[in-house]
């Protein structure tokens, strides 16, 4: 018979170390998306790697054990919930640092001169255009709020079905639907220069 | 129908495809350091953990460990420098065992008569007026 599959993981096999290969598959397949989910949410590139950190460390952890089917809107769960975790501590240490009398400038939002730097090699025009799609893309994202941007992260880029959404956000798949749809109209009203 | 289960819109293919683009373009170093989490995430989960019973089975024990030391350092600090109650507790005791021991000194209050008592009132009443 043949084995059960969710995307590329086999689900049949419960052995431990047949269990440890499918979760490594599993968190294989995931985590490039899962770092662009939370860089989008985060804007921030160590703090998107150390939420896709916790949350694979918690998943393997805590779920492991569990059937493999749960392990995709557990992990965005998990993922999301650390997120929320990294905004609000931003936003306190933004209150605090505010207040601070002889505050110095936060080197890591300093904008990288090397990376600021033109290339010196020619940039095709399709790439330039396409960088820039994506950087307005980014800017139209981050400005969504954080359930539509949820919404339309998990079902666009990472594929997911509006039940498997439902269960990664934690509310109702109509709660999903309308997130989605606000979503769209949004990033259509921003982007649509770029995208139409 | 839904808009999400509809099939997508131009647009929505469009965002799509950036989105994906967008993964593909990860670099190599942020690529690595997933690799990284990930491998860590696996060593974790395989890691030996103890089993939750026996935490159980050793709360008990830290428990009255703990509650003997407690104990101990409470009786400790209750006792007064220079003073030897215990001795004279001990002292005391000695003495209402030997008394408890001796049958003889059993017989002689048991006495019925009553003489004993006789006795003893009258070496209080002797021992009073001598004072």
């Amino acid at each position: 018979m043949p084995a059960a599959l969710h995307g590329d993981v086999d689900l049949t096999d419960s052995s431990a170390q047949s269990r440890s290969r499918a979760l490594n598959q599993f968190l294989a397949s995931v985590e490039l998306k899962a770092f662009k989910i939370a860089q989008a949410a985060l804007r921030h590139e160590d703090d998107a790697l150390d939420a896709v950190q916790d949350a694979m460390l918690q998943l393997a952890r805590a779920y492991a054990a569990r059937p493999p089917q749960e392990w995709k809107p557990l992990f965005y769960r998990i993922l999301e919930n650390r997120i929320r975790d990294m905004q609000r501590r931003r936003t306190v240490r933004g209150r605090v640092i505010a207040w601070l009398p002889f505050r110095g400038e936060d080197e890591e939002d300093e904008a990288d001169p090397i990376s600021q730097a033109a290339s010196p090699e020619p940039q095709p025009a399709k790439r330039l255009e396409l960088e820039e799609a994506m950087g307005a893309l980014e800017q139209a994202l981050g400005a969504l709020p954080r359930r539509q941007r949820q919404a339309f992260l998990l079902r666009t880029l990472e594929g997911m079905d509006v039940a498997e959404t439902a269960a990664a956000m934690g509310c109702s798949e109509g709660s999903v639907k309308t997130h989605y749809f606000r979503a769209v109209q949004s990033l259509r009203a921003h982007l649509g220069e770029f995208y139409l | 129908m839904s808009p999400v289960q509809e099939p997508l819109t131009a647009f929505e293919r469009n965002v799509r495809t950036i989105l994906e683009e967008g993964v593909q373009r990860i670099d190599a170093r942020t690529r690595s350091r997933l690799n990284q989490a990930r491998q860590a995430a696996l060593a974790s989960a395989q890691a030996p953990r103890r089993a939750p019973w026996r935490s159980f089975v050793l709360m008990p024990a830290a428990g009255a460990a703990a509650a003997a030391l407690l104990l101990a350092f409470t009786l400790w600090h209750r006792q007064p420098a220079g003073e030897l109650p215990v001795l004279e507790a001990t002292h005391a005791t000695a003495e209402d065992v030997d008394l408890l021991a001796d049958s003889e000194a059993l017989e002689l209050v048991e006495g019925g008569d009553g003489s004993f008592y006789e006795w003893a009132a009258a070496q209080g009443d002797s021992g009073a007026s001598d004072s």
